[in-house]
């Protein structure tokens, strides 16, 4: 089972676009709080992450790694002005074996943190793209189960 | 040594809430300044309060704190339910009794094992101790799981809940949703017990200090909610005398007011003042498990506060079953509210300590003044008082250690620097 948990802070700029990514895919939004985050994504093998990140690349960029393979430094993610957040959720989640098989982290290079604003439009763009990209990723057709009827359209597995 | 000038420095404090920093001066063995410094900006909460409908406090304010949402939430319904001369049921008494033991699971379950253990088992952050005491953080995940989903059930989300009002809850629990959490409070209960043990097992720094401890006290229960607003040296007042007793001063090195207790200076709010002044109360368990390892008051030593926190996580545990036995769901949520003009004033226990509101409100239901002192600004001064006093007794140790213990002092009070913002780095200059 796949589960695609965006986080950040309404209100607060770019920190918003993990939110708004998901909430136009109808999934899993998230305050980005690292503690809880590790109970939300218990129970899936397969794990689609996206929050708004600071690499240094443009704005508006999406960087993609794997959450498995590389560890994230809390500078990356900016969700969460609490000293627990994505990054601290994926290390410990790591140490105690928490982690889904699969962790793929999609981030999108933010420009503003500024309280009441909305996101900048190299990021609302950003978000646009990446929702389509996410869509994409699990528009493929599925086998279909044996007791569906010929004709019914294989929903994306999400 | 004598002569020496040196200073303990933390720019940002790790393992609390929010952002702030220590500055300690010392000349030789001679604290000369303690500066706890807030630097996290100001929320104005209290001025853009002014002009909203009374319906609106509860949410507006429950976003000052995303650990303490509940406590924030209580004191503003009860001090508006004041103003307007609401009466609320007996059972929705009790849901919100049940409610804040949620809040106190989670946030203790936060603070005893992932902020504060480290401390005295020796790592820098839980993610270093998670190598080697891993049952320990499963453990707390688990706890602050059970806290989580109390508040879900109540609040409708985990963090920033919404469904308290003035008058009760905008919709209230079926007995059956509150029977399915039992089996894990059972569990949350012996593991909150075992933690008692753990945490008494710790090594403590001989420090102990003459604090004067406030907290609410109740004829018959530990305090959430309600009661007098009572500490050692004799006080014992409503909420609505609050501001005559304790008023608040602007202090240049931080973003956050210092709360003061008129004519006798700093004062402590949390869970040593509680279980100090309210340990008759307790329920059992809690008093079982506190006297099995020893504990009993006065409890002077702050560092001893993480084993005050375990014996109320047995108390919110024993709490929230008593009250999901006893549960019967009100005929209404939510009991009739008419709009009057009037002040009213509310104290509740935040996990951190008493929670002051007071709330003006006009003839249309809007707010004209509020006023909200948090725990972290009533315990500020507290923390320089025992700074100050607990740097002289390190000011000879390594300056890192040294920098490491002071460090430890200020978590010993769980601040919430966000809420206080109305904060931490720790510095000690030797000059």
């Amino acid at each position: 089972m796949t589960r695609i948990i965006g986080c950040g802070t309404d209100h607060r700029g770019d920190d918003a676009a993990g939110l708004l990514v998901a909430r136009e895919l109808g999934e899993v939004a998230h305050s980005g709080d690292g503690l809880s985050l590790i109970e939300a994504w218990q129970g899936c093998d397969e794990l689609i992450l996206i929050d708004a990140v600071v690499t240094g690349a443009p704005p508006g960029e999406i960087v993609v790694w794997d959450g498995r393979r590389a560890p994230a430094t809390a500078s990356v993610f900016r969700s969460s002005s609490h000293t627990f957040g994505v990054a601290e959720a994926l290390q410990l989640a790591r140490l105690l074996d928490r982690l889904p098989a699969s962790v793929t982290i999609f981030g999108i290079e933010a420009a503003t943190f500024r309280i009441g604003a909305s996101p900048s439009a190299p990021v609302a763009a950003a978000i646009e793209r990446l929702v389509q990209r996410i869509k994409n990723l699990h528009a493929a057709p599925v086998a279909p189960d044996i007791h569906m009827n010929p004709g019914t359209v294989a929903k994306p597995v999400h | 040594m004598n002569g020496k000038t040196r200073t303990i420095r933390v720019d940002t404090l790790a393992r609390v809430e929010g952002e702030g920093a220590i500055l300690i001066k010392l000349n030789g063995d001679r604290v000369t300044d303690v500066k706890l410094r807030i630097y996290e900006p100001p929320r104005f909460f209290e001025a853009f309060l002014r002009g909203r409908h009374y319906s609106e406090v509860a949410d507006i304010t429950a976003r000052i704190c995303g650990i303490c949402p509940i406590a924030y939430q209580m004191s503003a319904v009860h001090a508006i339910e004041r103003a307007l001369g609401v009466q609320i049921d007996p059972a929705i008494r009790m849901l919100r009794r049940l409610f804040y033991c949620g809040e106190w699971i989670e946030s203790h379950a936060l603070h005893v094992y992932m902020l504060h253990a480290p401390d005295f088992l020796g790592y820098q952050d839980v993610l270093a101790m998670a190598k080697d005491h891993r049952e320990i953080v499963e453990q707390s995940l688990r706890l602050k799981k059970i806290g989580n989903h109390i508040v879900r059930v109540l609040g409708g989300r985990e963090i920033h809940p919404i469904s308290a009002t003035v008058g009760g809850f905008s919709k209230t629990p079926s007995k059956q949703q509150l029977r399915s959490m039992r089996d894990d409070l059972r569990w949350a209960l012996d593991a909150s017990i075992a933690t008692v043990k753990l945490v008494a097992g710790f090594e403590f720094p001989d420090f102990e200090q003459d604090y004067e401890f406030v907290a609410l006290a109740h004829p018959d229960e530990y305090p959430f909610n309600e009661g007098r607003l009572v500490s050692n040296r004799g006080l014992n007042i409503d909420a609505a005398e609050y501001e005559d007793h304790f008023f608040e001063q602007h202090v240049k090195h931080s973003n956050s007011l210092h709360s003061v207790h008129r004519g006798s200076g700093s004062y402590l709010v949390g869970p040593l003042a509680r279980f100090n002044l309210n340990f008759d109360k307790l329920p059992a368990p809690a008093r079982q498990a506190a006297q099995d390892v020893g504990l009993v008051p006065p409890v002077k030593n702050p560092f001893r506060s993480i084993i005050v926190r375990a014996v109320e996580l047995v108390f919110a545990c024993a709490e929230a079953l008593r009250i999901i036995e006893e549960y019967a769901p009100p005929a209404s949520a939510s009991a009739k509210v008419e709009v009057r003009r009037g002040v009213g004033q509310a104290i509740t226990e935040a996990p951190r300590g008493i929670l002051y509101h007071r709330y003006a409100v006009d003839d249309n239901g809007l707010i004209v003044t509020a006023k909200i002192v948090p725990p972290t600004s009533q315990n500020q001064k507290r923390i320089e008082d025992d700074l100050r006093d607990f740097a002289a007794q390190v000011a000879a140790w390594p300056l890192e250690e040294a920098t490491w213990k002071c460090e430890q002092a200020v978590r010993n009070y769980d601040p919430c620097i966000s809420c206080a913002t109305h904060f931490l780095r720790v510095s000690i200059e030797r000059t």
